[in-house]
């Protein structure tokens, strides 16, 4: 409750709606005791007096009363019809929504469709047919008003209702022994409610203009009695002569509702989980650069392609800082396939999306390092340079071939927009080569297949697709973002066995992130371990599984079971990895490291290398080889 | 697609019916009866009684529906008293002119709203997405009735740009920029509100569409960051953004009625309301049962283009 | 040793295309009649890819689905009547999402609470206690109880969900992939305590898994499915190093070993059969390669082989 009222608090339009509001509530609270003139005593003699006219701050209208009186009052009714109209439909929408979307099947089919049929009318005919059959006034206006916004409320909650009553602690409530009305009211109800508050403070200010509106036609608050609505009905008629008895009354509206749609704006971002962690914002076309200094190239002896120095990524949410990538340096030859390896967060897919710009940003910043690519510095590169050599030269695959396929074009569009981004060829001919590029990556019926929608696949079929995109332009290099966690193990041995094969026929360089060590041993050549944003161990793939030297190598591949062992005890490491908003001082596995000394505690550990090609950023590393500290 | 099209107007009948029921059980709530509406307060209980009798109102409820509904069927809605007109044809002339009027509002405020609401997403946080965020904040803010007697006031009373009021010139030919000069004033009142509802929905639903991972695959192809918007993450917003248009007539229809009284529009909505304040029952069952059979009509036009926009609904 | 939990001819269809009235326009079979039991202290491993009918399987063990054919019997008692209170008390349920298992309005405390409550009955002191002893068992600090389920990481929210599943007194637990959510390093931890609680407590395990590795480490005998269908049972070191069903050996060589060579086990690029449309016979027919005539017709009943490997192959390796 408090995070809430700060972080609304924190949202200045928000806070400023809030202020108005409370203005407007408290005098519409004080009205009947204030000093002011009768509301309904009618003075025609002193009709229609401008505006700062004695005794009348606001002037009088057709009737001769008192304009200011009338607002005051006008504001009271109109503020409250609307509140009591927004209370009456949330309650009763939300009721109807959470009974169809807990039971679901047939309970659910007929409520919807008895919704469905409401949401069928304009809602104002459905308004005036109600007020047609009670009879004008502003009861009747209000009853019509809140029901035909119970359809809006009812559909809304049973939507998330539904979402709800899927999740697994209502299962896991429901094994705990309790009952339906029970868990309606202790599970699924808490986590509505604040979508119904987000519903109904963004149409409170609605339900004011609609309220208003049937009295504007006459059909609500009936004379004498003044709400905002009826006193613009009645200024119509004097509009061109006298212009101020509408601006009054429509001016007053117009502030309350925009400072209810602020305020419940404000309300909407505060209660929403999303929006609460600044997610809902658009990530820019790269990545945005902010370094310091750029680290040179070093010597390229080994003729690398990509060549990554000292690579640093952060995240900027709020005032913390996630340093999620903190100084990467990796390279990669012609037909090499290089294995990144690390549990989730430590920061392997951040180092390959930073590469390209492809890290969203915001929050995405990158503060320091290069990425070389035949010599040219790629961060910071202008989007023109950037844009030309995505997926043409450098080509990304990524994890979750369902979401990563645009679901709305067929493949064989998309893979013929591939070409056509970097080859002016015409479309028959694009078409042409996304079909070979379909059979190249063992896809049966490639013709046909190239009309399909993305959903129309199988997930291995999926990650086919996506390998076929990024092949379309004969890359250079490929980088692989865990192609192969999402799909089964007999789908997942088929696409490891065609990248294998595609990369010894192509020569491609590819750089391949995973968190199995089995898919590394089999893949790659040369293998890096990352943990907290930074690589501990490098080195050709055999030696390093054969003989881990970095402790933290050594117990993760300790505490995976690998078939064929059978059952036994895990050696488990004890801890969690550590926060990349809070790295400690000096090595980050050190507090799970059972090895660890105070020297381990301070100050910055080098990457040392070792005559055999391996790098190992430890001080006791589990070697006798020995290790020289780069200076 | 012509099944497609064809199973949701079968799927249309049950709807149609529905909203008949709905409509002639609000009616029949009505306190008092018709009888006295019509021939006033002083009239004899005989002429009461007789007039009932010629209306069927003597008959049980369920009957006088199936009369009601079967002759609706047949093209004859009643008689309005009040006009001493068939209701059919009253509904008919006046539905012409609020569509002129609800439909040039939609498609400004499909478009406006749209095209507003991408820019906005595209450069969020940028002065376009500031400057069309308070415009909008505005835009739903304001009582589109008092909009209009705004609008009245300053361009047709102050500049004199514009007719101050009804569809067609009193004196002069009734021609197509007759009809524009009369209509732009309305039309535009007409289509604020909506054009903001549409920006804000258009602007979040482009906001989650590019978040998404396609749209980092397009980027990561090479595609040029303006056919990522307008192209990738513009045609899967629509997704999202085609439904709310179909709400948004809706809204459209609904607003024309206060627009209709502001403008002396001779549409359906001040047709009803009169009616209403006069009590001229057949003639509001008839306009609302005509008014949202057109709706259906159109809603189910909005969910065969959302069927051609997208694959993934089985057609 | 007496059998803790035996399973007869359970099945589960599901319908799709659901009206309004009448009957559904097609019906889909996520499980087909399974026989099986499991021992008490044993623990029984159930592996299989997605779409299996696995977490079917498991829902339906705990009475969170209604079967649609067959028999549920704990201790020899049948369990016909699927209400999850009356299982809970028997047999009770470890999510695979820690996060989501755990709502998040409320405390640790009064989610581990419910159990005691609704199905034991107690009261506060005595639920105080219990609670107490059960976190002392997983290692989870008292001072957990007054927090929130976001303030926990994956490891620590999954041994709260353990904790809750012991809290309800049941003597079997489903374990629904209790660890693919967890990260590598936490992974072993939580199956430590796992098999720490078991000992302890004598509990016995149905071990849900896509892991081929992992249910080999945990388990006593291992189940494999195949599109709704028990394919292989048997000691947990012998189904996976010496497979005698085409579909196991296909699984086994599949997964990503250290050390082997990376070769296609599949030359063909085929997958699952359609469930709208399955095969008559081996629903793996199409995907073996020592598929016979008889294959394609009849589906193969599950045998014990000579090993005292129960499996569906008319043509065991």
């Amino acid at each position: 409750m408090m995070d809430f009222l700060r972080l609304l608090a924190r949202n200045r339009l928000a806070f400023a709606g809030l202020i108005v509001m409370g203005v407007v509530v408290a005098l519409a609270i004080l009205t009947p005791i204030l000093p002011l003139a009768p509301p309904d005593v009618t003075n025609t003699a002193n009709r229609f007096q401008p505006v700062l006219s004695e005794g009348a701050w606001l002037g009088t209208d057709h009737l001769g009363r008192d304009l200011l009186s009338r607002l005051m009052w006008g504001t009271r009714l109109s503020v409250a019809v609307g509140f009591a109209a927004a209370l009456i439909a949330a309650t009763l929408g939300a009721g109807i929504g959470i009974v169809a979307g807990f039971y679901g099947g047939r309970t659910d089919n007929i409520i919807m469709r008895g919704i469905d049929m409401l949401m069928a009318f304009p809602y104002i005919l459905l308004a005036l047919a109600i007020v047609a059959a009670l009879g004008p006034g502003l009861m009747n206006a209000l009853i019509a008003v809140a029901a035909v916004n119970i359809p809006f409320f009812a559909r809304n909650i049973r939507g998330i209702t539904v979402g709800i009553a899927h999740k697994e602690f209502v299962d896991a409530a429901r094994l705990s022994g309790m009952k339906d009305a029970r868990i309606i009211l202790s599970e699924v109800l808490p986590n509505v409610i604040p979508v119904i508050v987000i519903a109904m403070s963004t149409t409170v200010g609605w339900m004011i203009l609609e309220t208003a509106g049937l009295s504007f036609l006459g059909l609500g608050s009936q004379p004498p009695q003044a709400d905002l609505g009826s006193m613009l009905g009645e200024a119509r008629s004097a509009l061109i002569t006298n212009p101020h008895t509408s601006v009054v009354p429509g001016a007053m509206i117009l502030v309350i509702v925009m400072a209810i749609n602020l305020l419940g704006d404000g309300v909407r971002d505060a209660l929403d989980p999303r929006l609460k962690s600044g997610a809902l914002s658009r990530p820019m076309p790269a990545t945005k650069v902010d370094r310091k200094t750029i680290p040179y190239q070093g010597d390229n002896t080994d003729d690398s392609l990509l060549n990554i120095r000292a690579l640093e990524t952060q995240f900027h949410v709020k005032n913390r800082v996630y340093r999620a990538v903190g100084g990467v340096d990796l390279r990669v030859a012609p037909g090499q396939c290089l294995g990144l390896i690390g549990e989730s967060g430590s920061g392997k897919s951040v180092t390959a999306l930073s590469v390209m710009g492809l890290v969203a940003s915001p929050p995405g910043v990158i503060t320091g390092g290069a990425a070389y690519y035949k010599g040219e510095d790629l961060i910071g590169a202008p989007y023109k340079t950037l844009r030309a050599l995505r997926g043409d030269r450098i080509s990304y695959i990524f994890q979750d071939p369902l979401a990563t396929l645009h679901p709305l074009y067929t493949i064989g569009d998309q893979l013929a927009e591939a070409i056509r981004v970097h080859h002016p060829v015409s479309r028959g001919e694009a078409r042409a080569r996304a079909v070979d590029l379909l059979k190249s990556v063992r896809i049966p019926n490639a013709e046909s297949r190239a009309n399909s929608y993305p959903h129309e696949l199988s997930g291995g079929m999926r990650q086919r697709v996506g390998i076929a995109m990024a092949l379309a332009n004969d890359p250079d290099v490929i980088i692989a973002d865990e192609p192969t966690t999402a799909l089964d193990v007999t789908v997942q041995a088929q696409i490891l066995s065609l990248l294998n094969d595609l990369r010894r026929e192509r020569g491609l360089a590819i750089i391949f992130i995973t968190h199995d060590f089995g898919v590394v041993a089999q893949l790659c050549d040369h293998v890096a371990v990352m943990y907290a944003g930074r690589i501990v161990e490098h080195g050709p793939t055999n030696d390093i599984l054969r003989a881990p030297a970095h402790p933290y190598t050594a117990r993760l591949m300790a505490c995976v079971p690998e078939l064929g062992q059978g059952r036994r005890e895990l050696a488990a490491i004890p801890g969690l990895p550590p926060m990349v908003d809070q790295l400690p001082a000096g090595c980050a596995f050190a507090p799970r490291c059972d090895m660890a000394s105070a020297a381990c505690k301070t100050g910055d550990i080098a990457l040392g290398t070792t005559q055999t090609g391996r790098a190992v950023r430890c001080l006791t590393p589990h070697t006798t080889a020995p290790v020289e500290v780069e200076v | 697609m012509a099944g497609y099209i064809l199973k949701r107007l079968l799927s249309a009948i049950p709807v149609l019916f529905g909203i008949s029921v709905i409509v002639f059980v609000i009616m029949a709530m009505i306190p008092g009866d018709p009888a006295t509406a019509i021939l006033g307060s002083y009239a004899t209980p005989e002429n009461v009684e007789k007039l009932n009798r010629d209306l069927g109102l003597d008959k049980p409820m369920v009957q006088r529906y199936f009369i009601w509904l079967g002759n609706m069927v047949q093209g004859d809605f009643g008689r309005s008293f009040s006009l001493n007109r068939d209701v059919l044809d009253e509904v008919l002339d006046r539905f012409g002119a609020t569509l002129i009027l609800a439909g040039t509002s939609f498609v400004l405020c499909s478009i406006l709203g749209v095209a507003a609401g991408v820019v906005s997403a595209a450069r969020q946080y940028g002065l376009a997405d500031k400057a069309i965020t308070f415009a909008v904040l505005l835009g739903i803010s304001i009582p589109s009735f008092f909009l209009g007697m705004m609008m009245i006031l300053i361009f047709a009373v102050k500049l004199r740009w514009f007719p101050v009021s009804g569809m067609w010139p009193i004196y002069g030919a009734r021609d197509v920029p007759a009809l524009i000069s009369h209509l732009t004033l309305p039309a535009l009142a007409l289509a604020v509100v909506a054009t903001g509802v549409i920006a804000r929905l258009s602007r979040s639903a482009m906001l989650e569409v590019l978040r998404q991972d396609f749209i980092r695959t397009a980027r990561a192809k090479g595609v040029p960051e303006r056919a990522v918007i307008w192209r990738h993450a513009l045609r899967a917003a629509m997704v999202s953004i085609i439904p709310v248009l179909g709400v948004q007539a809706g809204f459209v229809l609904s607003g024309a009625v206060y627009i209709e009284m502001v403008f002396q529009w001779p549409g359906v909505g001040r047709m009803l309301v009169d009616a209403i304040l006069q009590r001229d029952i057949l003639l509001v069952q008839g306009g609302v049962v005509f008014v949202a059979a057109c709706y259906v009509l159109f809603n189910i036009a909005v969910d065969v283009a959302q069927s051609l926009l997208d694959p993934r609904i089985k057609t | 040793m007496s059998t803790a939990l035996k399973l007869t001819d359970l099945s589960k269809v599901f319908p799709v295309g659901k009206r309004l009235f009448g009957p559904p326009k097609a019906q889909v079979r996520a499980v087909q009649p399974v026989t099986l039991s499991v021992e008490a202290g044993e623990t029984l491993g159930i592996v299989g890819e997605s779409g299996c009918g696995k977490s079917t399987l498991a829902r339906m063990l705990v009475g969170l689905l209604p079967p649609s054919t067959g028999t549920i019997e704990i201790d020899g008692q049948p369990l016909d009547n699927a209400d999850p209170a009356l299982f809970g008390r028997k047999i009770q349920y470890v999510f695979q999402d820690p996060i989501s298992s755990l709502n998040p309005r409320k405390t640790i405390r009064q989610i581990m609470e419910a159990p005691l409550r609704h199905l034991h009955g107690m009261g506060p002191s005595e639920r105080a206690a219990r609670i107490a002893e059960i976190f002392a068992a997983v290692n989870l600090r008292p001072e957990f109880l007054d927090r929130y389920p976001h303030e926990f990481s994956g490891g620590q929210a999954q041994r709260i969900g353990i904790a809750r599943a012991l809290a309800a007194d049941a003597r079997i637990l489903i374990l629904d992939e209790p660890v693919s959510a967890l990260d590598v390093s936490v992974q072993a931890q939580v199956l430590n305590l796992l098999a720490d609680l078991k000992q302890k407590f004598g509990l016995t395990y149905l071990f849900i898994s896509h892991d081929l590795a992992v249910v080999e480490a945990v388990s006593d005998r291992v189940a494999v499915l195949y599109f709704g269908s028990v394919v292989e049972v048997g000691p947990a070191d012998q189904v996976f190093a010496k497979p005698r069903h085409p579909y196991t050996k296909l699984l086994s060589e599949s997964a990503p070993v250290v050390g082997r060579p990376l070769t296609a086990p599949e030359g063909r690029e085929t997958e699952l059969p359609d469930p709208l449309n399955p095969p008559k016979g081996c629903a793996f027919c199409a995907r073996c390669p020592n598929a016979g005539p008889e294959c394609r017709d009849q589906v193969p009943p599950l045998t014990q082989q000579d090993d005292g490997v129960w499996t569906a192959c008319f043509h065991p390796l």
